[in-house]
């Protein structure tokens, strides 16, 4: 099967810092893959890229074989406008660290709005649609609470019930559970469960819980410094790393006393 | 006491007009407030520029002048005004000036964040603005746009000058029919007080219902 993501060379620049430097990898469909290494290593960037929040320098990406940021206009390539964009978007679903859910906005709404608004489903639909992924994520109490009367981790699983409201073919996760207390971090690590249980999603994890990348994911990409210093099966890159750069990385993680 | 029962008729009238020209000042001002705040922030070059110059043409020159252009210069280029619409545009473009700047702070205000998701969720630019920052970001235009309410009140009372028999000229007639300057000037004073706890009472009170739920969001 031809992979989902296709990154080719992209480079991307904060002013003089070079976040992502040629950097090149490719994702099959459905994979579970896991984005690990040091903070500003452009692990968090690459998806902020892909959700299109940041653009590129160089390079380039395929989407579904699509390209994201150019289209095929006049039988040639040209920037990719709102409309280009808009229907790439539909792909791509998106978790963040610090959730971003509509604070003015109950949990049934914050999950309804986008395919209502996006996909003009009818509102009894969409509510329907809702309460069972309210009901996945365990969460059907809650439906009609304010976000600020959930804990973090409630926020958080809302939040993932929001972006799969609008079926994506991949889903994004962005340190979802770096802003949680530890206790908190299981509930919401159970949802991924079920969520690769229940579906075929291809799943990007940006994560500094390396017990829970090591079993859940197909493959690890260990960043460092804007490149991909190695690419792998998570047994290799935890149990075996071949780089000496991925050995100091995870040195430092197990002293700090996580699980790998 | 029979006089002054008549008199303070006089100035009851007067009342009327003041809260008419308050009413639809108010409306025309957060009208405006929208169209030039929002064209602040727009993409397009030419519409900022537009209302980077209602906004810094009406808040630089004092209201005074704008009601006699309105009034007086306006019929001259063919555009003939009562005087209650004359005060109405003056007041309302006036105060709307300043009310876009508050609509503009408030919509810069809101997190990055917010936006984020919008984009994160396909909202285009205007849904991500009407469902999402809007909304939140009316909340925190509320006390200000109360002020400038307020402010558009007290403001009116220039209408006079144009003959518009508001509060402020009735009690200004009273005073030149009785010779007492303290019986009507009290009475306005009065008034205009009870006009403005008016409207702090119901902005404070539209603010703590659209914030119900919010505790703990913001304050």
């Amino acid at each position: 099967m031809p992979p989902i993501i296709e990154i080719d060379g992209i480079s991307k620049s904060f002013g003089a810092f070079k976040v992502l430097d040629q950097l090149s990898f490719n994702v099959a469909p459905g994979e579970k893959l896991a984005l690990i290494g040091p903070s500003g290593s452009g692990k968090t960037t690459i998806l902020r890229i892909l959700m299109t929040l940041e653009g590129i320098d160089s390079g380039d990406i395929r989407v579904a074989g699509e390209h994201l940021y150019q289209m095929k206009k006049n039988g040639g390539l040209q920037p990719a406008d709102e409309n280009h964009l808009h229907t790439m978007r539909a792909q791509i679903g998106m978790v963040f660290q610090l959730f971003n859910l509509f604070p003015h906005k109950c949990v049934l709404d914050n999950v309804t709005l986008a395919p209502m608004l996006t996909k003009n489903t009818p509102r009894k639909q969409a509510e329907e649609q809702a309460m069972q992924l309210l009901e996945m994520v365990g969460l059907v109490d809650k439906a009609k609470s304010m976000p600020s009367q959930l804990s973090g981790g409630q926020k958080q699983r809302v939040a993932i019930a929001r972006a799969l409201a609008l079926q994506p073919k991949i889903m994004l996760f962005d340190e979802v559970t770096s802003a949680l207390d530890p206790e908190l971090v299981e509930e919401v690590l159970n949802v991924l469960w079920r969520l690769s249980e229940e579906t075929d999603m291809t799943m990007l994890l940006v994560t500094h819980e390396m017990g829970f990348a090591h079993e859940f994911a197909d493959r690890v990409l260990f960043f460092d410094r804007g490149k991909i210093v190695e690419d792998g099966k998570p047994d290799e890159i935890f149990r075996n790393p071949k780089q000496e750069r991925t050995q100091a990385f995870l040195k430092k993680i197990i002293a700090a006393g996580h699980r790998v | 006491m029979g006089q002054w029962a008549g008199y303070l008729q006089l100035i009851l009238e007067g009342a009327l007009v003041t809260i008419k020209l308050t009413l639809m000042g108010s409306v025309l001002a957060l009208i405006m407030a929208f169209i030039a705040g929002l064209g602040r922030i727009s993409r397009l070059r030419l519409v900022r520029a537009l209302a980077t110059a209602y906004i810094e043409f009406f808040r630089g020159t004092s209201i005074f002048v704008q009601l006699f252009w309105a009034y007086f210069v306006l019929p001259l280029l063919g555009f003939s005004l009562t005087p209650l619409q004359a005060g109405v545009l003056a007041l309302g473009l006036n105060v709307g000036a300043y009310g876009a700047e508050v609509v503009r702070g408030a919509i810069k205000s809101i997190g990055k964040e917010q936006y984020e998701a919008c984009i994160a969720l396909n909202f285009n630019r205007w849904q991500s603005l009407r469902h999402i920052i809007l909304p939140q970001a009316f909340v925190l235009m509320l006390p200000t746009f109360g002020n400038n309410a307020i402010e558009l009140l007290k403001a009116s009372a220039v209408v006079s000058l144009i003959s518009l028999s508001d509060m402020t000229f009735q009690a200004q007639v009273v005073r030149a029919q009785t010779g007492s300057t303290l019986m009507p000037f009290l009475t306005i004073l009065v008034l205009y007080f009870l006009m403005s706890s008016v409207i702090s009472f119901s902005i404070r009170n539209l603010e703590r219902y659209l914030t119900r739920g919010l505790d703990g969001v913001r304050s």
